[in-house]
């Protein structure tokens, strides 16, 4: 190996330095992701007008496109730009675990909150739309939030 | 249950000193997995415990004890 390759070798960080500070940042990115979609839901409340029927669409279809990316980063744990090993490092055994507590969690907030939706239905109509937004909405930025603090302690030293 | 499970993992690293960077890297993980291992927040796979005893050339049962075998043996855990 020439002198400026085995230079650039041993400068370069390894798979793993490179992971764990990719992994560092995504916890922080991911709770974030979680704090901005529920603070714009408060914000615009997409679905909630006087008139359902006349909502502003493109509210509603920014809703769903954010929450359905959001649920895709739950579920894959994103960074598709970087490479496949760090990729990997990055999601490994720990993650998918975290990610599988967090799911759970957001499952049990969905039921709680559809339990309610039921209740409340009862005295206050609602449209189907309204109460998909109410369920989903805060299961998917809770499991956001659980899936990130999992991660950060993941990250602390004991 | 993670407190049925004691690791001495730790103890078998620091006497090979090796960082947790440099175990991860010999077992291809990230350094995330060895430090939730080693603080007993996460138990591993029989998979991973297997390749974190080869990395650090002990076996399973020298990294890894029920609580009740670590009573009997009387070892004493970092």
């Amino acid at each position: 190996m020439s002198p400026l390759g085995y230079f650039l070798e041993s400068n370069m960080p390894s798979n793993v330095e490179v992971a764990d500070k990719a992994s560092r940042k995504r916890a922080i990115a991911v709770a974030i992701a979680a704090i901005v979609f529920l603070m714009i839901q408060v914000v615009t409340r997409p679905v909630f007008n006087p008139s359902p029927e006349t909502a502003h669409l493109s509210k509603v279809i920014m809703w769903a496109v954010n929450a359905a990316a959001l649920l895709f980063l739950l579920m894959t744990g994103g960074g598709l730009a970087q490479r496949k090993e760090i990729r990997e490092l990055v999601h490994d055994e720990v993650s998918r675990s975290n990610s599988k507590s967090a799911v759970v969690f957001g499952y049990w907030i969905a039921m709680a909150v559809a339990m309610a939706v039921y209740v409340i239905a009862g005295q206050t109509p609602m449209t189907a739309r309204e109460a998909v937004y109410l369920i989903v909405t805060p299961s998917i930025g809770l499991a956001l939030l659980a899936f990130s603090w999992l991660e950060y302690r993941a990250h602390s030293d004991a | 249950m993670p407190e049925q499970l004691r690791n001495f993992l730790r103890d078998e690293r620091a006497r090979r000193n090796l960082t947790q960077a440099d175990l991860a890297e010999l077992v291809g993980v990230s350094r995330k997995t060895i430090n939730t291992v080693e603080n007993g927040v996460f138990i591993p796979s029989t998979v991973l415990a297997l390749k974190l005893a080869r990395a650090l050339g002990t076996t399973v049962e020298q990294l890894f004890q029920l609580a009740d075998d670590h009573h009997r043996s009387g070892r004493k855990e970092s």
